[in-house]
């Protein structure tokens, strides 16, 4: 049971990984909590609903979603963000709820509110070392690590990546050494918002596809960035999958009920023992 | 001539001092339809906002109640309780509503109940949670419910796990009133047939996995699993069951065992699942008139939404304990909902026949479309439950519990 437990939570922590890791870059980068991530994901998993239906390739499918979710994102930036930049963090917080009403209620109109499913074909699990595991995890999984693999690609083998990181570090510094800060920021919206539409078409997947899904999500989502240091891609990927692992491994010890605040207590434990989070600061993207 | 602002005040002041009766007459009776439009009851709250807007017509072209129309203010829920709360207040504070009709599951009732009860005014719903009978919720007797409390669907679940033969049940409840409710009601039911309980689980909304969930109950080798449930979580825990391939057969209700469950899911893995609902007064004549109109308004049967027959059968009831009243006094209608709708007396089907019966001094039995309706001392009606069995994606009616 823990094993099946172990690899749930991992598939899990993944997906938290993911959302994180939108909110992360962006709290990074142009510096504010992005409320509207979660809805991002929403569009993510509803633009792979309808490529899945579409051709029935879950390949296919993520495509469509990170292509769905980077234009939003990228969408929610130019119109809304762009012109509000240099404002206080609360404002860009009030407008980044604003972004994720509007996502939502487009959503809503366009798809209706009643949950769709993906017409995935179920199968038994496979027997691996006495563990059972449902082949839909392992091929979610390999998703996961590829968008992951990619996403750090970007961020630390490019020079757009570079210029990312930089802009985080020190956005003045950067600007006087000759980086386009627009470049940089249509940049990371993209890949914030790619990562956002891997996690919500993998949350699509393996629950159900409504307007509220991503909104739902995004607690656990700011948790996780916060866990692994503000601004820190590889720490929010960690602190999502250790409260992805912790939340179901530990739950027939602490009971069902308890599943959610369990992922606060860990969040909380590790800020007291360590208030930078896993890895520290704003020049984590470093 | 032109109209200064001045001169539209003094116009505005001057109609205040028109004798009553000229206001009056444009005065009329509101109710709020207070529906789960969206969220998890959204496959219903169409109908039920529908239902309760048709009745209201059919009411208002039988002259109204005491001589004033009925108008309706629909809100959404949301199916959710902070949502139906803001809209609930909106009603109340800023349409003056004097009745709150159809709220759906029992999270938004609970929250909506208090304040309707703050503002002296009557909530009807359809939810299933036991809380809505007593005190607090029910404190001043003003709320009704048009369907059977979780309770009473345990108590059928029951009944239905001993006529199929099943000996070693768990059960799982979504972690909420109307979850809990069920689970409890059939545990309760169930070990008051001399019966063991087995394993029970309460678990999360939103959970992306509920496998831990899952195993735990399976690992007792359950023959039947008795849910206390909705339709998402249902979704994704069948779908982890089915991949799990433990056999195991299921008693769901069926606002959570609903053909989209079977859409998402397919015919494999939703095959033998019992599926229990109150029905519908389905030979009454009620139910024929409810059938036309919600043919005409959503173009389906009407049997295919059990709550929207319990929301023309809210307008219709208030109308006629109105009528009966001869008030408009939240204190006096409430007293009358039971004379009109319970037993003895003429039973009649409609708002205008009851309504002519009233006018010549008979006692009138409003039989519903949901049901015959007759409200116990808590407010509550005990419908019959229809036993479906999915076969092939078909859900098949074959025989009716009376508890």
């Amino acid at each position: 049971m823990f094993g099946a437990l172990l690899v749930a939570g991992i598939v899990h922590g993944l997906i938290i990984g993911l959302a994180a890791l939108a909110v992360t870059l962006v709290f990074g980068i142009a510096r504010f909590p992005n409320a509207a991530a979660g809805d991002t994901m929403t569009a993510g998993a509803y633009a792979g609903l309808l490529a899945h239906q579409a051709s029935g390739s879950l390949a296919l499918a993520g495509g469509a979603a990170v292509a769905a979710s980077g234009a939003v994102s990228l969408l929610g930036y130019l119109l809304v963000f762009r012109p509000l930049a240099r404002r206080p963090v609360a404002s860009l917080l009030v407008a980044a709820i604003g972004v994720a009403f509007v996502i939502r209620a487009v959503l809503g109109l366009i798809f209706g509110h009643q949950q769709q499913v993906f017409q995935v074909p179920l199968a038994w699990p496979i027997e691996f070392m006495g563990l059972r595991i449902p082949p839909m995890d392992i091929t979610l999984a390999t998703v996961a690590a590829c968008a992951l693999a990619a996403a750090f690609g970007v961020l630390h083998l490019t020079s757009i990546g570079r210029q990312m990181r930089a802009v985080a570090d020190d956005p003045d510094l950067a600007r006087v050494s000759g980086i386009r800060p627009l470049r940089v920021m249509i940049a990371l919206w993209l890949l914030a918002g790619a990562a956002a539409g891997i996690a919500g078409l993998m949350l699509g997947v393996k629950t159900v596809v409504s307007p509220e899904m991503g909104w739902e999500g995004l607690l656990t989502a700011f948790a996780a960035a916060i866990l692994g240091g503000i601004g820190s891609p590889a720490g929010a990927v960690l602190a999502g999958l250790l409260l992805g692992i912790a939340q179901e491994v530990s739950t027939p010890y602490v009971g069902f009920t308890y599943k959610i605040a369990l992922a606060f207590v860990v969040m909380l434990a590790v800020l007291l023992v360590r208030p930078r989070g896993l890895f520290g600061r704003m020049e984590g993207v470093r | 001539m032109t109209i200064t602002r001045r001169l539209a005040l003094g116009a505005a002041a001057g109609t205040l001092a028109l004798p009553n009766v000229v206001r009056a007459q444009a005065e009329t009776f509101r109710i709020g339809a207070l529906n789960p439009i969206t969220g998890a009851g959204s496959p219903y709250g169409t109908g039920m906002q529908r239902m309760i807007q048709a009745a209201v017509e059919a009411i208002n072209s039988a002259g109204g109640v005491n001589g004033r129309r009925i108008e309706v203010f629909a809100e959404d829920t949301q199916t959710s309780p902070q949502a139906a709360v803001l809209a609930a207040k909106k009603l109340i504070e800023v349409n003056r509503v004097r009745a709150i009709l159809g709220t759906w599951s029992s999270g938004v009732s609970l929250a909506v109940i208090p304040l309707t009860n703050e503002a002296d005014i009557l909530l009807m719903h359809t939810s299933g949670a036991p809380a809505l009978s007593t005190p607090p919720a029910n404190a001043k007797n003003f709320g009704y419910r048009y369907q059977a409390t979780n309770d009473r669907f345990g108590r059928a679940f029951a009944e239905i796990a001993v006529r199929e033969g099943f000996r070693r049940p768990a059960t799982m409840a979504f972690n909420n009133a109307s979850g809990i409710g069920n689970t409890d009601g059939f545990r309760r039911a169930w070990a008051a047939k001399g019966n063991q309980n087995g394993e029970h689980v309460v678990y999360e909304p939103n959970q992306p996995s509920y496998r831990a969930e899952l195993l735990r109950v399976l690992s007792t080798r359950p023959d039947v699993i008795v849910m206390g449930s909705f339709l998402p979580d249902t979704t994704i825990i069948l779908r982890e069951w089915f991949q799990t391939g433990t056999p195991v057969k299921w008693i769901i209700p069926a606002w959570a065992a609903n053909p989209q469950l079977v859409q998402a899911l397919g015919p494999a893995v939703t095959n033998g699942i019992i599926a229990v609902d109150s029905v519908s007064n389905e030979g009454a004549e009620a139910f024929t008139a409810y059938d036309a109109a919600y043919r005409r308004a959503m173009n389906q049967p009407g049997a295919s939404n059990v709550y929207a027959a319990m929301t023309w059968d809210m307008a219709n009831t208030l109308a006629l304990a109105i009528e009966q009243s001869k008030s408009f006094e939240t204190g006096v209608i409430n007293a009358a909902i039971r004379q009109v709708a319970n037993p003895p007396g003429e039973a009649v089907s409609s708002f205008a026949a009851g309504k002519a019966a009233i006018a010549a001094g008979r006692k009138i039995n409003y039989e519903g479309a949901s049901s015959v309706l007759d409200f116990d001392e808590f407010g509550d009606v005990t419908p019959d439950f229809g036993v479906f069995f999915i076969e092939n994606g078909q859900f098949n009616r074959r025989y009716v519990v009376k508890i």
